[in-house]
């Protein structure tokens, strides 16, 4: 049941960043599973090779997957603002492909984990015991992060001037526009901020399950989309329930239905989701025609 | 004569923007009746409702005779609601099944209390949404029902000392006897309830668009919609579609029948071509035609589908007086065949040459009808327009 | 470039093109050439994936990610009923397409009245469901262990080993593929799936049921794929759960994309330039790149769209192409 909560708090962080994006260009950027194994990846290198303690390395990829994800719309999404769905999407899809193949050949197929001692030694203490359950202080500081986060998301969309701006542009681009609003560079920034929170996703992960290795981006990716789909895209309370529901319902599901289709119910959820509901559970109605 | 169509208090509202009120109309056979009203009046929303794109929120709309927009019988939606809620109620009787988790030899009790509130909570929302009339709600009520009767009817086979559910066993005592007797029937009959048709209108299952342009109705697009990429001709042909039968097999197999009907169906599409002025460019590309061949294709294609009824939308639309004169003359040889018009237009000269009758509409709502001269007259309508055009226009 | 001047006369150039094609194998390459036979069985092959999937993207516009799921299944019904039945070529082939449509009915009734991207997303679940059962029904597939010892296929007993012989079938089977989709390409069927293809809300408007068609599209794209992996399972003799990742609909998607879609010619010169190319890669490149090669079909994508959505042969080229050697016909 913790595990679930945890791994539902790390798939509302993706599902967050999916979210985001989708509100403001209406394009599913299936790079975002990628920045999320980059995440990992960038923080494991920082780790182990370059040998810098972990809080430090974990605030620098951040940084540098922020500035990624800004470099992604800029090249591949940005040319496409004006053309059909179906170019886009290919575009998304040429992208998650390349970065997958990329992180393959830069650092090779096999699973890399954290050695253990370059880890703070506390993390795999117990904090606390409940029972028959038990909660390490990996796990309180996976959900501690991942409340922080999403409540200093929340301030930032409904409290700052840039997250009026972001809720303006997910609603109506061209009137934002002519209201004065930088739609490029909210739109920037939107990434910017999706894909720290998937970075961050993926550096938990990779500290968390210990094993990282470049597929990890789109099977976590396409769970995160299945959450976001399931709280209502668009709507970032929605993907924040979504991931949590998603988590829990893929442990339980995996505890007793049977664990080798633990995929399988995130693709379950997602298509069941879509057919009967496809608002999700919060979010805007979405006409099945455009 | 009956009329061809005949719409009584469509309404159209869009979250909180309500596009169309009340709008009552109808098309006698034979006849073109025009459309004016300032933009943003709601002309286009209401040809979408019309020709099946939108799903008004209110009113009734009959084709034919046949009801494409049926009347929502209130007293029979309500009637559901409260047997679903009922449903919902009698439901509860499942809860003590939820203390034979609480016991001590329960596996995975908070797991399964989170799943029991989860379908709970799911439940609540679909009766919510069966109150607002939404398919999703219909589909995840059918399930419900389903799967609650499913699970009755095991529970009912097996003795009680050997259920089980994720690997607890549960101590259900009497209730599946109770569940039977009281909530059973309950739910076949609204099983059954659901199923009907008229009901399943009222959660949204309504003839689609191209279900209608079978029926008799055609229309056109108040901006162009032609499918650019493909020849003149090819956009004709699929103008046809309805009037054709072949499939898969018989297009695979080139049978005589398939091969009769297409070349049948060109030489349609070629008269029709002729009709509008445009077969010298039928090998064309329709992206590469001028704006007002583009029109002249659409309505075209339009008419390839053999309709009763054509819905023009702004068919002058861009056109300088030499083409909309050609234009009239198309549009009144289109009634000569006998197919009644439907059309809106903002050029008032094209207006008054062609309607025999006008609706007039201004923020959704209709402010006037009536013969051409009664609307070249009435203030009500001057005033909407702010003295515009129709004041300049002469006899 | 005159769209007027291609192919004046496309009977004769078809006509070359299939003799050339026939007398392939007895043109002198030195020592290789059943190694460029291989290599052309494989494009050709790929030509045929490419032309089922083209119809779904390349007609009705719809993205089908999942594509390589019909292929998968279409190699494991072929390969068991070789194994446990015995059964022929000749009596597969049929039997692996009509499984691979009604698996496309049952997957695309209830999806395809959804947008694009959520299309695109479920089709991919579905491959990816696809590739989970077949590695965990260890009872049907042997799952991990791959399903080894497929028999070749036989012509009156007598087996097809030599590379020449599987070439000229799937030549065949090419043939017969091509026959498929262009005849439903200029019918109403194929009418009614470009209308959907240029505009869903104007082709409903005409009278086109769009959950019909776009079904039915998916069912034949499915059973085209199937067959083609009823082939493959035949002359590869050994399938297994691996070959049939996601990575092969990419790898597909990008063949269409970089010949047109929507284009026939399009998706078989997609074909024809890409997968040689690959085998180019594999010679040049290091091991541990060569299966990074997706990256570059990735890239690929990523430019396509950029510059050149239409692809090689762009779909209007198509059309116009076709109108105007219709010309004639219709006395103008």
């Amino acid at each position: 049941m913790v595990n679930g909560i945890t791994l539902g708090g790390v798939y509302a962080l993706i599902a967050v960043g999916y979210t985001m994006v989708y509100g403001v260009i209406q394009l599913i950027n299936f790079a975002h599973g990628e920045i999320y194994m980059l995440g990992a990846f960038l923080a494991y290198t920082m780790v182990t090779v370059f040998g810098l303690p972990f809080l430090a390395a974990f605030v620098i990829t951040l940084l540098i997957c922020s500035c990624f994800g800004i470099i992604l719309d800029f090249i591949a999404y940005r040319p496409l603002r004006k053309a059909p769905r179906l170019a886009a999407l290919i575009t998304a899809i040429g992208m998650s492909i390349f970065l997958q193949n990329l992180a393959l050949m830069i650092w090779g197929s096999q699973i890399k984990a954290y050695p253990r001692d370059v880890l703070p030694e506390i993390f795999f203490q117990a904090a606390w015991n409940l029972g028959d359950v038990t909660l390490s202080w990996l796990q309180v500081f996976i959900l501690l992060i991942t409340v922080i986060s999403m409540a200093i998301l929340h301030i930032v969309i409904h409290r700052t001037r840039i997250g009026t701006a972001m809720r303006a542009v997910s609603q109506d681009k061209t009137t934002a526009a002519l209201m004065g609003i930088g739609v490029n560079r909210v739109i920037s920034f939107t990434f910017a901020v999706g894909s720290a929170m998937g970075a961050m996703a993926g550096i938990l992960v990779g500290l968390y399950y210990n094993a990282i290795f470049p597929t990890m981006g789109y099977i976590a990716g396409i769970k995160a989309f299945a959450a976001a789909v399931l709280g209502g895209i668009g709507s970032v309370p929605g993907a924040m329930l979504g991931g949590g529901v998603l988590g829990i319902a893929e442990v339980m599901g995996a505890g007793y239905i049977s664990s080798e289709y633990r995929d399988g119910i995130s693709y379950a959820v997602m298509i069941a989701v879509i057919l009967f509901k496809p608002s999700g559970l919060i979010g805007r109605p979405i006409g099945e025609k455009a | 004569m009956k009329p061809v169509l005949k719409a009584t208090r469509l309404s159209k509202s869009f979250g909180g923007l309500s596009a169309l009120k009340e709008v009552t109309l109808e098309a006698e056979s034979g006849r073109i009746v025009g459309i004016i009203g300032p933009n943003g009046a709601g002309k286009t929303t209401l040809f979408n409702c019309l020709s099946g794109l939108y799903h008004p929120t209110q009113g009734q709309i009959l084709f034919l005779d046949r009801a494409i927009v049926p009347e929502v019988p209130e007293a029979k939606a309500k009637h559901i609601r409260w047997c679903a809620l009922i449903f919902l109620v009698l439901g509860l009787t499942w809860l003590p099944l939820f203390w034979s988790f609480l016991l001590p030899n329960a596996l995975f009790k908070v797991e399964l209390i989170v799943a029991g509130i989860f379908i709970l909570v799911m439940r609540l929302l679909v009766v919510r949404g069966l109150a607002r009339r939404q398919m999703w709600a219909w589909s995840l009520m059918f399930l419900f029902l389903l799967s609650d009767l499913f699970f009755a009817a095991w529970w009912l086979s097996v003795p009680a000392s050997q259920l089980h559910l994720a690997g607890t066993p549960i101590r259900l005592g009497h209730i599946p006897w109770l569940w039977s007797i009281g909530a059973g029937p309950l739910g076949i009959y609204l099983m059954i309830q659901l199923s009907m048709p008229r009901v399943r209108q009222i959660y949204g299952f309504r003839p689609s668009p191209d279900a209608i342009c079978q029926m008799g109705m055609a229309r056109t697009f108040q901006n162009i919609r032609l499918f650019y990429n493909l020849s003149v001709l090819d956009n004709v042909k699929i103008g046809c579609h309805p009037r054709m039968d072949a499939n898969v097999l018989g297009s695979l197999l080139r049978t005589r029948t398939q091969r009769e009907e297409e070349a049948l169906t060109e030489k349609k599409a070629l008269e029709w071509l002729r009709f509008v002025g445009l077969e010298k460019r039928a090998v064309d590309l329709a992206g590469t035609l001028a704006y007002g061949e583009q029109r002249r294709l659409e309505i075209a294609r339009a008419l390839a589908s053999e309709p009763t009824l054509l819905l023009l939308d702004e068919p002058a639309a861009g056109m300088n007086p030499r083409e909309s004169s050609r234009l009239v003359q198309l549009i009144l040889d289109i009634r000569g065949r006998g197919i009644t018009v439907l059309m809106i237009e903002h050029d008032m000269r094209v207006m008054m040459s062609l309607a025999d009758y006008i609706y007039v509409l201004d923020y959704g709502r209709l402010i006037a009808e009536g013969t051409p001269d009664e609307i070249r007259n009435n203030p009500r309508v001057i005033e909407a327009y702010l003295g515009g055009s129709i004041a300049h226009v002469d006899a | 470039m005159d769209v007027r001047s291609l192919g004046k006369n496309p009977r004769l150039l078809l006509m070359a093109l299939l003799l050339l094609a026939i007398l392939l194998p007895w043109l002198p390459m030195g020592g290789s050439t059943n190694y460029i036979l291989r290599i052309l069985t494989t494009a050709i092959l790929y030509m045929i994936l490419a032309m089922g999937l083209n119809i779904v993207p390349g007609f009705t516009g719809l993205l089908d990610l999942g594509y390589v799921g019909f292929y998968g299944i279409g190699a494991y019904t072929s390969g068991l009923l070789a194994i446990h039945y015995d059964m022929s070529l000749w009596l597969i082939l049929p039997l692996a397409a009509i499984n691979g449509a009604i698996w496309g009915i049952l997957l695309g009734a209830p999806t395809l009245r959804l947008t694009g991207d959520y299309f695109a997303i479920v089709t991919f679940g579905f491959s990816e469901l696809v590739v989970l059962v077949i590695r965990n029904e260890l009872w049907l597939t042997r799952g991990p262990m791959g399903l080894p010892g497929i028999s070749p296929p036989a012509i009156f007993g007598h087996p097809l080993t030599r590379d020449w012989e599987f070439y000229y079938l799937i030549l065949i089977l090419l043939l017969i593929v091509l026959v498929v989709v262009t005849r439903l390409q200029d019918s109403r069927v194929g009418r009614a799936w470009f209308a959907i293809r240029e505009d869903e809300t104007a082709a409903q408007c005409c009278g086109v049921n769009l959950i019909r068609y776009k079904v039915t599209a998916f069912a034949i794209s499915a059973s085209i794929g199937a067959m083609a992996g009823a082939f493959y399972a035949k002359w590869f003799k050994f399938i297994h759960p691996d070959m049939f990742k996601f990575w092969e609909s990419i790898l597909i998607l990008c063949l269409i994309v970089f010949g047109g879609m929507g284009s026939i010619v399009g998706t078989m010169l997609g074909a024809l330039i890409l997968i040689p190319l690959s085998e180019v890669l594999r010679a040049v490149l290091p091991q541990g790149l060569f299966s990074a090669r997706y990256l570059i079909y990735g890239l690929v994508l990523v430019l396509m769209m950029r510059w050149r959505p239409e692809g090689l042969i762009p779909f209007e080229w198509a059309q116009a192409r076709k109108a105007l050697l219709s010309k004639e016909r219709l006395g103008l």
